[in-house]
């Protein structure tokens, strides 16, 4: 697969406040979450990769071309602001148009693009109200649709979700995982780790203007071998089970849950323990009711990577 | 129909640009200033100087048939280079009150909206967002400057029937357009760092208006108290006054070097082009 965003060594500072600090990553076609805390350096590496902003060191490359001063690959890009970035007493429709026009379409084009991109975002029915009335889902709408209106390659979406109620973030959520199947490039950053793993399982994690991580979220939880794996079984003899492990080198530590049927075991070798697990339960015949991993989630290998 | 390739990339074309990046800025920057209120009538009422003075030169060209109105008057009525002078030197109180509707909002709004990292997320560079606002101002100013200039220009030449005023001063056609642009140019200048100082229009339009009818005043107060001329370089108007007396080759207005105007309307458009440039980037800046 194509690499569509390069960067290397990139580092920015503002005065004395880092935001990025030696960024060497590829991103290729999918959906890439670029995830951590409020002022973690997110807004500044999509700005250095949307070239408005200019990196103290490193370069970026967006299709194979510099970004820095190459406006017409702008036409290949599609930027979604964290903030509001409206002209209030404007109605929705001449939102989009008016910015599509900055991208050298004919007016044909514009209205038809226009309009296409505001039924994508289900507000063509409110497309001649002012911006003034729009609701906050609205505006977050309507935002996405002035970076999808021109059909660019890559969509860059800084903190899409924020302040939406669940149904416009389901919609939004919908809408994303649509544009991932026709092949472009969409990078979406958030502080809400719930949010980027309902999109995505391709992670980048920012924090203190580091990457931490990258990759599949999965992956990465493996990566961390100084946090044990946790793994919950809800069966129907857990103490039976717990003897069968206490044996076992890769399992560190048994607990027992508050309720009768809950098991909770630490281990540092995920694959041996599952490996072993379907044979147990035959063997003892014990019947099993769920199996969970309370820590191979985002949330904890966000807090495990950070330290918190 | 979707294609689920996630390798293919849709285009692998030349990139160009388009060729007016910036006409939608400008096109939306006047559509937003005629829809402000009062505008149009006000806008209307800065085109009546120019009748006014285009009456002039046609009584003068049929003084014969209005000597009624100017018996008993020491000087003849006569059109010449200082009459335009006189007619630009007239509109620039009504320059002023245009730029406070048309230039105040024109940075103000897109910082007050946050609208330059979507301008600049686009092919679009910081020389045609400057293009287009400046090219807001040139729309308004030439139509009060420029237009009536060569009209008036013009109107002399048929209202006389001859040639003998093109012959008498066949450099006027280039001061008319000369001045014309020195002024709009200055006025841009004026007007996009003035907006670009806040994000609360109104507070640009009285900075607009303010500074202009301040910078006077202190040229007043200080050639009250010092009675040197001077002390004109400190006012817009009086700079202005000046340069448009060398371009139409009158006498300067005060005793000081017209071109010392020039120089303080250029240092002062230098480093409006500076502090605009620095001020107008993508993204907000983290101190």
């Amino acid at each position: 697969m194509n690499t569509v965003i390069e960067t290397d060594k990139l580092s920015k500072w503002y005065g004395n406040v880092l935001g990025l600090s030696d960024v060497s990553l590829k991103i290729k076609p999918g959906i890439t979450g670029i995830l951590g805390p409020n002022g973690a350096g997110k807004s500044t590496f999509l700005k250095l990769i949307t070239g408005q902003i200019k990196p103290n060191i490193g370069t970026v490359r967006l299709l194979g071309q510099k970004i820095r001063n190459n406006y017409c690959l702008m036409s290949k890009i599609g930027f979604c602001p964290e903030q509001d970035a409206f002209f209030d007493e404007m109605t929705g429709w001449e939102f989009v148009t008016g910015l599509l026009k900055l991208n050298g379409m004919s007016n044909d084009e514009v209205r038809s693009r226009a309009k296409d991109s505001l039924e994508i975002v289900e507000l063509i029915n409110d497309k001649d109200r002012v911006i003034r009335s729009y609701s906050r889902g609205m505006r977050q709408r309507l935002k996405i649709a002035q970076a999808i209106a021109h059909k660019p390659e890559i969509i860059i979406l800084d903190e899409p979700l924020n302040g939406l109620d669940p149904l416009g973030r389901r919609k939004i959520i919908r809408l994303i995982k649509e544009y991932k199947t026709e092949g472009k490039t969409i990078i979406i950053s958030s502080h809400v780790l719930p949010e980027i793993e309902a999109i995505t399982k391709k992670i980048i994690l920012i924090h203190q203007g580091k990457i931490f991580a990258q990759g599949d979220i999965h992956y990465i939880r493996d990566l961390i071998e100084s946090h044990p794996h946790m793994i919950s079984i809800n069966c129907s003899d857990p103490r039976k089970l717990a003897a069968k492990f206490i044996h076992k080198d890769f399992v560190l530590n048994v607990n027992f849950g508050t309720s009768q049927d809950s098991l909770l075991v630490e281990t540092n070798n995920r694959d041996k323990f599952f490996g072993l697990l379907p044979s147990l339960f035959v063997e003892e015949k014990i019947d099993v009711f769920s199996i969970t991993s309370p820590d191979d989630n985002l949330q904890a290998v966000f807090d495990y990577l950070i330290g918190s | 129909m979707s294609i689920k390739e996630q390798g293919y990339t849709h285009w692998d074309g030349e990139l160009a640009p388009g060729r007016f990046p910036w006409k939608p800025i400008t096109r939306y920057g006047i559509k937003l200033t005629f829809k402000r209120k009062f505008f149009k009538p006000f806008f209307f009422m800065t085109l009546l100087p120019a009748v006014v003075f285009l009456a002039g030169i046609f009584i003068s060209e049929r003084i014969q048939d209005f000597e009624f109105m100017i018996k008993g008057s020491s000087t003849p009525f006569t059109v010449n280079p200082g009459y335009f002078y006189t007619y630009f030197t007239s509109v620039l109180f009504m320059i002023v009150l245009i730029l406070v509707f048309a230039g105040s909002g024109l940075i103000s709004d897109d910082l007050k909206h946050n609208a330059l990292q979507l301008y600049f997320s686009r092919p679009l560079k910081k020389k045609d967002f400057f293009t287009g606002k400046v090219a807001v101002i040139v729309f308004f100013l030439f139509i009060i400057t420029l237009v009536p200039g060569l009209i008036l220009f013009i109107m002399k030449l048929v209202f006389s029937g001859s040639f003998q005023f093109v012959r008498s001063f066949p450099w006027l056609p280039l001061s008319i357009i000369g001045f014309s642009v020195f002024i709009t140019g200055f006025f841009a200048c004026y007007a996009l760092f003035l907006s670009a100082l806040s994000k609360n229009r109104r507070y640009v339009s009285i900075m607009i208006f303010g500074l202009y009818i301040f910078s006077d005043i202190l040229f007043g107060i200080f050639y009250g108290i010092f009675r040197k001329p001077y002390f004109c370089l400190l006012s817009i108007k009086a700079n202005l006054q000046q340069v448009g007396k060398l371009i139409f080759s009158q006498k300067p207005l005060y005793d000081v070097s017209p071109w010392y105007s020039i120089l303080v309307l250029c240092l002062f458009c230098f480093l409006a082009v500076l502090f605009l440039s620095h001020k107008v980037r993508g993204v907000e800046i983290v101190k």
